[in-house]
């Protein structure tokens, strides 16, 4: 680690003096652009790359029933309905699973457990964004600005991370999001892409392709001063970088086996992009369905259903990179937990702090982080719903600083006394 | 994506400049002169006006979907201000041809009750039979035999927004709303897993499940019944049809707006059946009337009263022992009650689950209230509290959906014209006095405090402003002057809510009518695809593959899962993803390979491939003129007199891609035809279309190139950066 960082740093201040280079000449890009395609070709090797895989759990998921804390009275009080029974209590696949005497997995969660074994998943526990508010809508984009309270941030923190770390050599796909729109977390100054579907990533125009390309490469190309100039450029890099990994062949490793939706899938893209090189450093993407206000289940039903295609998906995707995990990071996000007390519809509603996981080579894992701080009524945020004793920032600033080598978070977090202090130490 | 609307605002002083420089990329010389000088001082450069070519250009731009060609001669002649203000009189405006051609989409003029009976799920139709002992026991056998409905998905998925629907649907809020009517679900708490029979174990492929599939479709075929996907996919044509072919311009760009507006996700529950009845009942009757009148009829919408939940919004005060006799009573005897004419507030409460023995206990369910407060009215910082959120949520207790997805009706406990339609309950209303903003609500108003609620909402200043803001941000720039507001917000409570008036002081403001705003919004995919067709001349049925690239390029109709609806600034709009597909659906529309979808590019001049380049200078310029009023820099004409050469001088090339082109000419009118055809075929599709799309483009791996130069040209343009903007 020591070595790592000491790298990072001097060859910060190496590439600090070429970092004009984002407005030189296009074939000074060019020319980086070729070295990082010579990696995909088997060319001159740069070192090993950290890949932070963040996944976000849109709609607020009930953190109380995923990392379930069973050794809690009120937790059975509090959920008549949706408690799910202590290991023991209830047969294999009903009952939680047990993690260390006091926190459990849903028993969805299966796959995790082997995972938690090997002690490389580490759960952060009663974590989360300091602002009250409940709407979804704010939640997420403070988790995503990075900046919970303050609405005027125009850019999301893993860009920020992006910028704080410039790197004049970053291939197009540097910062990747398997979505349809690039998420708020990402957007902003430093260049970043949403792709849905590698296969689909190419101009299309059958035996033309290659004069209509260039066509609208030099359209774009003309276009100075318009925003779209820059989109349009990035956008003719990664078709062209792509190129030459061809997706369309990629078998999963390891008996992998993915979830047949869009959420599994943008998974297997994710692995196919870090294992083809290309140069991923931050990729994301983001999977719903958990605003469980009515009917959400206990150890089966419609949380279960989702936590079985949240938990395979990660499992396959941990699979499939195998020992590329040690270079990797997988950390997953909601906005917010839910409340403590069931509702009149056998749900919950939105709530406070919440589960995060973190997997990977890097991670001090087998353990739940962070202070728990009960469930006695006297201790619920508002007298309803978990309370936050970590800031999310301290997670997201911390998997920067020790997993991605940012030098400087103040910049990826502004306005917020960020520190290694505050760290959980969720990796070494 | 949850960029919230007033989020960027932070952004709007950096973002000036730039789109200051937008504009100059336009490169329109007489105007980008004047910017020039412009840029220096922003208080002159509002005193400046548009040319008369370029206003019209604007108000077909902004008031309307882009220009067909020869429209902005006709805006000419009649002058701008004529043109605006017939097209905020949509109601005397004659449209009948244009709605002559949404007659063939029957969902259209069918009841929420209606389509739930002639539309009905599969899974849920069966489970309704066979409570009613009613199912065939082939059907019944291959029923209990087949896996999961995740099957269905599990051979292709690969496109994340095609599939989102069904990912969407088998996880998100359909289990809720299954679970509603599903008696054994509820009792145990539980519902079945959706997306794997068996959380340990990965679905397979199942045999069974094709020959159950085929068997409910045969089961569909003879009683005359439907897949209810096709009721989205025939409201999502009627709106891409209304928004190429209607002369009522602005009232579809308002019925664009309040849509997104007052959003609604189609794959949750019952919303797909009842999005019909609120794009017709709800949205259109007010899209331009009073604000007031707009927010009651969504309030009372089954689609929003499903969307946000509130139509379970049960007050927790209410008398156990009345709802229980309710209940009995109408067990005992429901088509007694009916008979004897119940009043429809004095239902029995929840007549959809009537035939369910197990009532779910019910509760308060604030989800409504706060998105009422945060996004349909006041705004995030309107002034609102959680306490607020609170008491107006006690104030809808009650408001609920007759028999929200059919059952009763297929029982016959109630009939088809009041099944999915809005009811208000007093038994499950909080009675209690509520405080709401500062204002007492008495005890003892039942349904009246709702529309005191929203009373006292629409007419909040708070409203005024985020509403002022959203409609000023949609039809004048991403960042709209709080001066702008200001007066907009003005004309609204001047106006006491009344839309037509608060457009007005848009449209005859100085800042709608500032070059800086020419062309300044990047047009979301829905106005990209429905402008190209429109500047093309081109026609559309609406089937679903045009709507799946409007899909593709992000913007699904009502499928945006959030209530924030889609966010209308161009950071949301430019990626790189997206616009690569922006430029694949230009190649495309172009290709003619949108089947439902149909351009004749042959009006636009005969092959270039031999002329000199004066007539490919010409026909470019003719080009421009019709698609973009000619607005094309001479550098973006320059690279496409290039590209012309570029395939001159490449033989193969242009051999292999202009054969088909002397073809698309003479055959344009047949093709319509054919394409008009396909319509009822491609509206059978399953409507997801998952494998229909793929399926297409890997059909057309290999052979689809645009036709020819002409073709070329045309596609450029579409996918040029300048068509991108309105």
């Amino acid at each position: 680690m020591i070595n790592r960082r000491f790298f990072l740093k001097s060859s910060g201040i190496a590439l600090a003096s070429v970092g004009a280079a984002s407005f030189a000449p296009s074939f000074l890009q060019r020319a980086a652009l070729a070295q990082s395609a010579n990696n995909i070709t088997g060319g001159m090797a740069t070192g090993r790359r950290k890949t932070l895989i963040a996944i976000f759990q849109r709609g607020a998921v009930d953190g109380l029933n995923v990392v379930v804390p069973y050794g809690e009275k009120n937790y059975y009080a509090y959920r008549p309905t949706l408690a799910i029974p202590q290991p023991g209590k209830a047969g294999a696949g009903d009952a939680v699973i047990d993690l260390d005497g006091f926190f459990g997995l849903h028993p969805a969660l299966s796959p995790f457990k082997s995972i938690w074994d090997a002690k490389r998943l580490a759960i952060v526990h009663a974590a989360g964004s300091p602002d009250n508010t409940r709407s979804h809508f704010d939640a997420q984009d403070y988790m995503e600005s990075g900046t919970p309270g303050v609405k005027s941030t125009d850019d999301g923190w893993l860009n920020r991370y992006l910028q704080a770390q410039p790197d004049p050599k970053a291939s197009p796909f540097r910062a990747v999001a398997m979505t349809q729109n690039l998420p708020r977390v990402m957007q902003g100054r430093s260049p970043a892409l949403a792709i849905s579907n590698l296969n689909d990533f190419a101009v299309r125009a059958g035996q033309a392709t290659q004069v209509v390309q260039g066509g609208f490469e030099s359209i774009y190309d003309q276009a100075a001063g318009d925003a779209l100039r820059g989109t349009g450029k990035e956008t003719f890099e990664a078709i062209n970088f792509l190129k030459k990994v061809n997706p369309s062949q990629y078998k999963p490793e390891n008996d992998a086996r993915y979830p047949a939706t869009a959420y599994g899938n943008a998974l297997l893209q994710i692995a196919q992009l870090i294992k083809a090189g290309v140069g991923l450093e931050v990729a994301f993407t983001d999977v719903g369905g958990w605003d469980t206000h009515v009917n959400e289940g206990a150890a089966r039903g419609q949380l279960a259903a989702r936590l079985t295609e949240f938990g395979q998906g990660i499992a396959a995707l941990y699979a499939d990179l195998g020992q590329r995990m040690d270079d990797v990071v997988i950390l997953t996000m909601s906005e917010f937990g839910r409340t403590a007390r069931e509702n009149g519809n056998r749900g919950t509603d939105h709530g406070h702090a919440n589960a995060m996981f973190l997997l990977g080579g890097g991670v001090r894992g087998g353990k739940v982080y962070g202070d728990w701080p009960g469930l006695d009524s006297d201790k619920l945020n508002e007298g309803r719903d978990l309370a936050l004793t970590t800031d999310f920032r301290d997670v997201f600033g911390e998997v920067s600083t020790r997993h991605l080598g940012n030098a400087d978070l103040s910049k990826v977090f502004p306005g917020y006394a960020a520190s290694a202090a505050k760290f959980r130490g969720v990796l070494g | 994506m949850n960029v919230r609307f007033d989020s960027t605002l932070g952004a709007a002083r950096a973002s000036v400049a730039s789109l200051v420089a937008l504009s100059l990329v336009l490169g329109l010389a007489p105007f980008a002169s004047a910017q020039v000088r412009g840029s220096a001082s922003s208080s002159s450069s509002k005193a400046r006006k548009m040319t008369e070519d370029q206003r019209a250009s604007h108000v077909l731009n902004r008031l309307a979907f882009g220009a067909r060609p020869g429209d902005a001669e006709r805006v000419r002649k009649l002058g701008v201000e004529k043109y605006i203000e017939q097209q905020l009189h949509p109601e005397l405006i004659d449209d009948a041809a244009a709605e002559a051609r949404l007659t063939s989409l029957e969902v259209l003029k069918m009841s929420n009750g209606e389509l739930l009976a002639k539309y009905p799920q599969p899974n849920f139709l069966l489970k309704q039979m066979q409570r009613e002992g009613k199912l065939p026991s082939d059907l019944k056998d291959l029923r209990d035999n087949r896996k999961t409905p995740a099957d269905a998905a599990a051979a292709n998925t690969t496109n994340k927004q095609l599939d989102a629907n069904a990912s969407m649907s088998a996880s998100g809020a359909q289990p809720n709303a299954q679970a509603a009517t599903n008696p054994s679900a509820n009792a145990q708490g539980q519902t079945p897993n959706p997306l794997y029979p068996n959380a340990q174990t990965p679905v397979a492929v199942d045999p069974n499940r094709a020959e159950y599939r085929q068997a409910v479709a045969e089961f569909y075929r003879e009683h005359g019944l439907q897949q209810p996907q096709k009721v989205t996919a025939e409201l999502q044509a009627s709106r891409i049809m209304r928004a190429v072919y209607s002369e009522r311009q602005l009232q579809e760009v308002m019925v664009d707006f309040w849509t997104n507006h007052f959003n609604v996700y189609a794959p949750k529950g019952a919303d797909r059946w009842f999005l019909v009845s609120y794009d017709r009942d709800v949205i259109r009757p007010h899209a331009f009337g009073n604000f007031k009148d707009l927010l009651v009829a969504t309030a009372e919408s089954p689609a929003m009263l499903f969307y946000l939940d509130n139509f379970q919004s049960v007050s927790p005060t209410a008398n156990q022992n009345q709802r229980r006799a309710a209940a009995a009573r109408f067990n005992q005897n429901p088509m007694l009650n009916n008979a004897l004419g119940v009043r429809r507030d004095r239902m029995p409460q929840q007549p959809g689950q009537m035939p369910v023995p197990q009532r779910q206990k019910r509760g308060i369910n604030e989800n409504y209230a706060r998105e009422l407060m945060e996004l349909h009215t006041l705004g995030v910082d309107g002034g609102y509290t959680q306490k607020d959120v609170q008491e107006v949520a006690r104030c809808f207790t009650g408001w609920t959906i007759i028999d929200p997805r059919g059952a009763a009706n297929y029982a016959g406990f109630v009939d088809e014209a009041r099944t999915g339609t809005f009811y208000f309950n007093p038994r499950l209303h909080d009675d209690g006095e509520k405080l709401v903003l500062g204002h007492k609500i008495p005890a003892g108003g039942g349904i009246n405090d709702g529309m005191m609620v929203l009373d006292i909402l629409a007419h909040h200043p708070s409203t005024a402003k985020f509403i002022a803001t959203k409609l000023s941000r949609k039809f004048v720039s991403d960042n709209p002057t709080p001066e702008l507001v200001g007066r907009v917000a003005a004309a609204y409570m001047k106006s006491n809510g009344d839309i037509r008036e608060t457009l007005r002081a848009i449209f005859t403001s100085p800042e709608f009518n500032s070059p800086e705003n020419y062309r300044a919004k990047i047009k979301t995919p829905f106005e990209l695809a429905v402008s190209a067709v429109r500047a093309l001349g081109g026609d559309t049925n609406g089937a679903p593959p045009i709507h799946q690239w409007i899909g593709r390029m992000g913007e699904p109709l009502y499928q945006y899962q959030a209530p924030t609806g889609y966010p209308d600034t161009a950071e949301h709009w430019v990626n790189t993803g997206a616009l690569l597909e922006r430029i694949n659906f230009a190649l495309a529309l172009v290709s003619n390979r949108i089947p439902g979808t149909h351009v004749d590019l042959s009006r636009f001049g005969a092959d270039t491939s031999k002329g000199t380049t004066a007539d490919k200078s010409r026909v470019i310029d003719e080009f421009a003129a019709v698609i973009m009023q000619g607005d094309i820099s001479p550098k973006t004409k320059a690279s496409l007199l290039k590209q012309l050469d570029e395939v001159a001088t490449n033989p193969q090339e242009s051999a292999s891609a202009s054969m088909p082109a002397s073809n698309m000419s003479a055959t344009g009118a047949a093709k319509m035809n054919a394409a008009t055809d396909t319509q009822a075929n491609a509206m059978d599709a399953p409507a997801g279309g998952r494998r229909g799309l793929r399926g297409q483009l890997a059909a057309n791996n290999n052979n689809n190139a645009p036709a020819s130069e002409i073709a070329r040209i045309a596609a450029l343009l579409l996918g040029s950066p300048e068509f991108q903007r309105q």
